[in-house]
């Protein structure tokens, strides 16, 4: 399997080191041109290395060595940070590459649903070689990615700028040649991030444009519903919203007329758009109408398809299936979820939008007048006949809701805004830390990509409480949509004085910019965030000092994760109570979780925090599929731990998770069942934690790495009992040694999974892996009740079982690579995995 | 500057505000391992070796600053072990010898290489100088040695193994016609005294060893000529008599004092002895059960039956060593035995604890592969292994000189003077724990001198760091990241090139032997 081969494990270094273009003897000279204009477009001084290669790489698509000589030959960037930097973060390429990129996601959802097997069909398909990332003739670049954050469509491929879901084996090809073909997904992209002001009050249909309803092709129904009602003249609004929550049923429209319920449908295919526009929309004029009717029937006739009925696809939001998907959850920090276009501004400010802040900025100015003795005879203190929220009442409302940080480690906001309050000096600043980088987790995501100006408002509302002027959002590059909609949200926003040297109208400067990450998860760590802000390696380094004392450039920073800032408006509007009176003892108010893996109903969800594991599996998301039994959640990615089903009533709450030995983590919640191996979930977080680490520290990058040699040789079948010793004694000697918190939680993985499932561990000593999951260790066979179909020897990609009609077929266990093809189309359940 | 008190492990201190909880300990006492911290740099917090607990957790004490009624545990078992374990992580992916396979496997620890580097370097005094520290017999040995370095050699993987015994016999030899013949230095007279039984290899070796110490020492022997098995050898013609005699001889001139003659049991008793002297150490060589008993020692069915981790017998500041203990063949052995004998009784006489010393630490390579011995061969003398009598004879130096030079200098360059090996022994690391599949031996020899072992180098930060500082123009930076990041000079340049005003510095601070001159 490529993913677990050590030979093949990529090693930036190497390809840092060796960067001329190999069997490439003469290079063709580059055009440095491009280079001298960014300079000085972007800046000369050492913090503008990473936006610079950044725009390095997507001119010439790799880093050519002459460029970034050219670069500090003519900047303050020295070859070292260049070198240091540029090989540190992954999205950073040395070599040249091929025309198209394909990024299979490594995320947790498409592990345990087979992204392994899409990976190598695909390099099988394209012709490139094991320890190669490119076919011989430069057509395709094949690049791993951590997560791309689409856990409920797993498993997931990009290519170039289009995501696919559900991919297999089996249509892995036909994928390729959708993307491929002349107007086909590979040729552009349509626009879905333009500025919109939505017309009030006409009936509208609803439908879903978040990353994951885009990869189903929400886009291009999008599109085609805008084409339907301009043609029919429907008077209708055809209105781009966020994420609707229910990915598993994505694409999905909602028919919102006034008045009257919703309807709603899913799964809806492009070229149905129009029957639906007339199903629910009368069009003006009689002519239109037949023309129309008349051109859709004349269609049918002509492609002599089978049309499915528009009408199939409605969905009874009173079925049972919908109810328990949303009956349990509370729209808090997902507000208006389904509903809003995330970039109408007019529509925010409609539903409350920006009223807090409002309330916070003159707070705060007034106090700070009323403090300086600047109120003016008869200038009243309180403005607008409301309570306003000076600072230190406005993080007293924070205290009281009993916020905690949604990021994982679920620090008090409001203390941490206090202490960062209380720091001196003038300059501070606000960090949104939208680096998700775990495996298995889009919250903060769809967050960015549905609330954009939610998130802005929880940000302005952080720098008020603790006096900054800048706020930054800190987006992973891998969240393009959530860039391009925060960035089109901040320009609107400073149009129109949300933003800006005078926000809302008070004297008060609020700046706020975007930095893209470049591809390292433990970038979500504080001060290695601010290395990365910084432009220098993403290296994390010893707390105290915090970043609330110092933090960016050596200022008091506060970092609060997305889903932590978008809560924020909430609570000042509804009161510190309303929020609390949701959750358990310690932990208050609601959590976001993606909920994803082996699971019926996949998607975004919000519910109060101390809902039980029990209820968000078998109520929310409907279990695990048919026929199959729920063996554990993970929860908080390579941080967290596994839960076994039989824990499956702890409720969900910072320190209840903890006790099990996970953590709430960011919300990542990735369903596994029977055909989970635990030892194998180990190892693959193990490989992603030693890959991802920073290597600054002994106990992280040298640790982890002997902890995943032994899962290595465990889930090959080499494994010694004695190991299992070993394993769990180095867990508890990284937890405790490592420097910063990827080190310290990176073991918990494999301890949850040594607690929990030790027999598991016990049985691959003895040379069995009972998920049938490990390669090494597991055999296929053809049992007798093969009717000789012929299908698993046509879909067995190394010819390892013979083509033999109506005779029972038989496996070649020497050239087998396992790729559990032949089982996957055995219509007879006739493949034996043991 | 405000001054307040803290406590390590139970010891209060007082200590200024803004002091990193390293520079306290140091303030006590209380040395607390670090590899990567250089006052220069300020903490860089890589290598984790330095941990301390502090509320319950384990932190950086070279990064962590002093607070009023801070509590410091450094001395713990837990702290030692999360030590230990950083150290083994570290060993898990280091390449290299600390001590050369030659060094390590001969029985009395001679260092080799230094002794062919002499050699080499036409210093024939100073390489007798190496020899006779590690040796108590050079000339019998160099004749007599079963040689398991040679064994070791890693230029035996090559073509031959390096001539290592005939070139030491041939450095020995010359200090008999030396005009200045070298004895090796003594400490202060002691007060204490040691009676040897036996005037054997075992007893000689430990009788040596007890004289650099600084003990009175007096070997008694039954027979009326020294050498006890030796005279075997001597039948045997494997060593001539006069090499023996002057061998004698010079141990006589070294403080020997022999009183042959006298038989343990007949002319003195054990109870005799011990009103005499401080110890008394049993090396008659082999004895049989009923002889043993008659002077009140517990006997095993090989010899005298004695603690192994101590060398004492059963009769309290007796000891015994030697084929009287066990029957040995290998005279090197016999001479490792009873030296370690010898520092056993010197513990004893210092009121000690006593405990047989174990072996130096060292970190071990193992096998090289076809290409990493290509590339441990680099500039090399390829020159054929010289004949014994090439060697030996009196007149050509020349060829012991080539010889010499057929070394590969296995040995790191570092070692004595290597945060990691230093910490390793003290910390009793095991380097091999965690160690599965070793990475392939590198090193890069630059033109200017400067040796980069990419294999040794623990990713400290320092060169990078002090590079930067210095701003150089190339400099070195950290290359990649996780588990494969490496110390590289930017765009394929070459650690020279990245070194052109910081060589001498980062060489020196390098904790290990990443980076040192030729």
């Amino acid at each position: 399997m490529i993913a677990t081969s050590p030979a093949a494990r990529k090693s930036r270094a190497d390809e840092a080191i060796v960067s001329a273009p190999e069997g490439n003897r003469i290079v063709t000279p580059i055009d440095l041109k491009f280079v001298e204009e960014a300079v000085e477009r972007i800046g000369r001084e050492p913090d503008a290395v990473i936006p610079m290669l950044q725009e390095t790489q997507e001119h010439y698509g790799y880093l050519p060595e002459e460029a970034l000589k050219r670069i500090c030959e003519i900047t303050r960037i020295t070859p070292a940070a260049i070198a240091g930097v540029s090989s540190f973060y992954d999205m950073f390429r040395h070599r040249p590459v091929g025309k198209h990129i394909l990024r299979v996601c490594r995320g947790t959802a498409c592990h345990v649903t087979g992204a392994e097997r899409v990976e190598d069909t695909l390099r099988r398909h394209l012709g490139i070689p094991p320890g190669e990332d490119t076919d011989p003739e430069r057509r395709f670049t094949i690049e791993p990615v951590a997560c791309l954050g689409c856990c409920t469509l797993a498993p997931v491929v990009k290519m170039d700028h289009n995501t696919f879901g559900h991919a297999s084996a089996e249509n892995a090809s036909r994928m390729l040649a959708q993307f491929l073909a002349p107007n086909g997904a590979g040729s552009g992209q349509p626009q879905t991030e333009e500025e919109r002001r939505n017309a009030v009050g006409l009936p509208q249909i609803n439908i879903g444009l978040g990353s994951c309803c885009m990869a189903k092709g929400s886009d291009r129904l999008f599109e085609e519903l805008q084409k339907s009602v301009e043609e029919t003249g429907a008077q209708v609004l055809v209105k781009r919203v966020g994420c609707v929550g229910m990915c598993h049923r994505t694409p999905m429209i909602e028919v919102a007329i006034p008045g009257k319920p919703g309807v709603f449908y899913s799964g809806l295919a492009p070229g149905q758009a129009r029957e639906l526009v007339l199903r629910h929309f009368k069009p003006r004029g009689l002519m239109r109408n037949l023309s129309g009717l008349w051109d859709r029937a004349l269609d049918s006739v002509l492609n002599d398809a089978p049309v499915e009925k528009v009408a199939n696809h409605a969905m009874d939001t009173k079925k049972e299936e919908v109810c328990a998907f949303l009956e349990k959850q509370v729209h808090i920090a997902t507000e208006q979820f389904g509903k809003a276009d995330p970039l109408d501004l007019d529509e925010f400010l409609a539903h409350g939008g920006f009223e807090a802040l409002a309330k916070c900025l003159r707070g705060a100015v007034a106090c700070e007048k009323k403090v300086q003795g600047m109120l003016a005879a008869g200038e009243k203190e309180v403005q607008w006949g409301e309570p306003l929220f000076a600072a230190e009442e406005l993080i007293g409302m924070i205290e009281k809701s009993g916020l905690r940080g949604r990021g994982g480690a679920g620090f008090p906001t409001g203390p941490k805004w206090r202490l960062a309050r209380r720091q001196s000096g003038e300059v501070k600043y606000v960090i949104c830390n939208g680096d998700e980088g775990d495996p298995g987790a889009f919250m903060d995501r769809m967050l960015l990509e549905s609330f954009p100006y939610r998130i802005i408002e929880g940000l302005a509302i952080a720098a008020v409480a603790i006096g900054a002027h800048e706020g930054i959002f800190y987006i992973r590059h891998e969240y393009p949509l959530a860039v391009k909609r925060i960035r089109a949200a901040i320009k609107l926003c400073r149009k129109r004085g949300w933003l800006g040297e005078r926000v809302a109208g008070v004297d008060y400067p609020l700046r706020m910019t975007i930095k893209e990450g470049a591809g390292a998860f433990v970038c979500g760590e504080e001060t290695a965030l601010i290395a990365s802000i910084e432009c220098r390696r993403g290296m994390p380094r010893l707390r105290p000092p915090f970043p609330v004392e110092e933090g960016l450039w050596g200022k008091p920073t506060v970092i609060n994760n997305v889903e932590t800032l978008a809560l924020v408006p909430w609570i000042l509007r509804h009161g510190p109570e309303a929020f609390a009176a949701y959750g358990t003892k310690t932990s208050k108010g609601t959590k976001v979780f993606a909920l994803a893996g082996n699971i019926v109903r996949g998607g975004l969800i919000e519910i109060p925090m101390g809902t039980t594991i029990r209820e968000i599996v078998e109520v929310i998301g409907g279990g695990v599929g048919p026929g199959r039994q729920f063996k554990a959640v993970q929860i908080g990615g390579p941080s967290g731990g596994c839960v076994p089903a039989k824990l499956a009533d702890t409720p969900v709450d910072y320190e209840s998770l903890r006790d099990v030995g996970a953590i709430m983590g960011s919300g990542g919640m990735v369903v596994l069942d029977d055909r989970a191996c635990m030892v194998d979930i180990a190892r693959y977080f193990l490989q992603f934690t030693q890959d991802q680490s920073c290597g600054k520290c002994t106990f992280c990058r040298v640790g982890t790495r002997r902890m995943l040699d032994i899962l290595e040789r465990l889930c090959a079948g080499k494994g010694q009992r004695q190991e299992l010793v070993e394993l769990e004694r180095l867990s508890r000697q990284v937890g405790a040694g490592s420097l910063c918190g990827l080190g310290k939680t990176a073991p918990n993985p494999v301890l949850t999974t040594l607690r929990y499932f030790r027999e598991e561990y016990e049985a691959h000593i003895e040379g069995r892996c009972p998920a049938g999951k490990c390669a090494g260790l597991v055999k296929y066979r053809v049992l007798e009740n093969c009717t000789g179909c012929t299908l698993c020897a046509q879909s067995c990609p190394v010819n390892a079982i013979p083509m033999t009609p109506y005779s029972r077929h038989f496996i070649d266990t020497t050239k087998c690579t396992r790729c559990d093809s032949c089982r996957q189309v055995c219509p007879h359940n006739a493949i034996e995995v043991k | 500057m405000s001054t307040f008190n803290i406590t390590i492990d139970g010891h209060e201190l007082a200590v200024e505000a803004g002091q990193t909880v390293l520079g306290a300990a140091k303030k006590l006492g209380i040395d607390i391992p670090n590899l990567c911290y250089l006052e220069k740099c300020g903490p860089l917090n890589s290598c984790l070796v330095c941990l301390v607990k502090i509320n319950g957790k384990l932190v950086p004490s070279c990064g962590t600053k002093v607070e009023p009624g801070m509590k410091i545990e450094s001395g713990t078992t837990e702290v030692h072990e999360a030590r230990k374990t950083a150290l083994e992580l570290l060993f898990s992916e280091h390449v290299g010898d600390c001590l050369s396979p030659c060094h390590r496997l001969c029985p009395l620890g001679m260092n080799i290489p230094v002794m062919l580097r002499h050699i080499q370097a036409r210093k024939f005094d100073e390489a007798f100088v190496a020899v006779r520290d590690a040796l108590p017999m050079p000339s019998v040995l160099g004749r007599l040695c079963h040689h398991p370095c040679e064994q070791g050699c890693r230029r035996g993987t090559w073509d031959e193994a390096a001539a290592i015994r005939d070139l030491e016999r041939r450095v020995s030899d010359d200090d008999f016609e030396s005009s200045n013949p070298y004895l090796p230095p003594k400490k202060a007279p002691s007060g204490k005294s040691v009676v040897i039984v036996g005037a054997g290899p075992a007893g000689l070796s430990a009788t040596d060893y007890l004289l650099r110490q600084g003990h009175a020492c007096t070997v008694v022997d039954r027979h009326e000529l020294a050498g006890g098995s030796l005279r075997k050898e001597v039948d045997s013609e494997a060593l001539p008599v006069e090499i023996l005699d002057a061998e004698l001889d010079r141990l006589s001139r070294f403080g020997v004092k022999f009183k042959m003659g006298v038989t343990l049991g007949m002319d003195v008793t054990l109870d005799g002895l011990l009103r005499g002297f401080d110890a008394v150490l049993i090396t008659v060589g082999e004895i049989g059960k009923a002889d043993g008993q008659a002077l009140g020692l517990e006997m095993t069915p090989g010899g005298i039956k004695v603690q192994a981790e101590t060398s004492h017998t059963n009769v309290p500041g007796v000891f015994a060593a030697g084929s009287s203990v066990k029957p040995m063949n290998q005279v090197v052995r016999v001479m490792s035995e009873g030296r370690a004998a010898a520092e056993c009784i010197h513990m004893f006489l210092l009121g000690k604890p006593i405990q047989r010393k174990g072996k130096p630490f060292s970190n071990v390579m193992g096998r090289l592969s076809k290409g990493e011995l290509d590339k441990f061969m680099e500039g090399a003398d390829l020159v054929k292994r010289a004949k014994a009598c090439d060697i030996c004879e009196t007149y050509s130096r020349k060829a012991s000189l080539t010889e010499a030079s057929r070394c590969l200098h296995c040995d790191c360059r570092s070692s004595g003077d290597c945060s990691l090996q230093t910490y390793a022994q003290v910390y009793g690391a095991d380097a091999s724990r965690y160690r599965h599949q070793r990475r392939p031996f590198e090193q890069k020899v630059q033109p200017g001198g400067v040796i980069f072992e990419p294999g040794k180098c623990i990713l400290c930060g320092i060169c990078v760091k002090l590079t930067e500082m210095a701003q150089e123009e190339l400099g070195l930076t950290f290359v990649g990241r996780g588990f494969d990041v490496r110390v590289a000079a930017p765009f394929n340049g070459s650690i020279e090139e990245g070194l052109k005003k910081t060589a001498a510095e980062c060489v020196e601070h390098c904790p290990t032997g990443a980076l040192t001159f030729e």
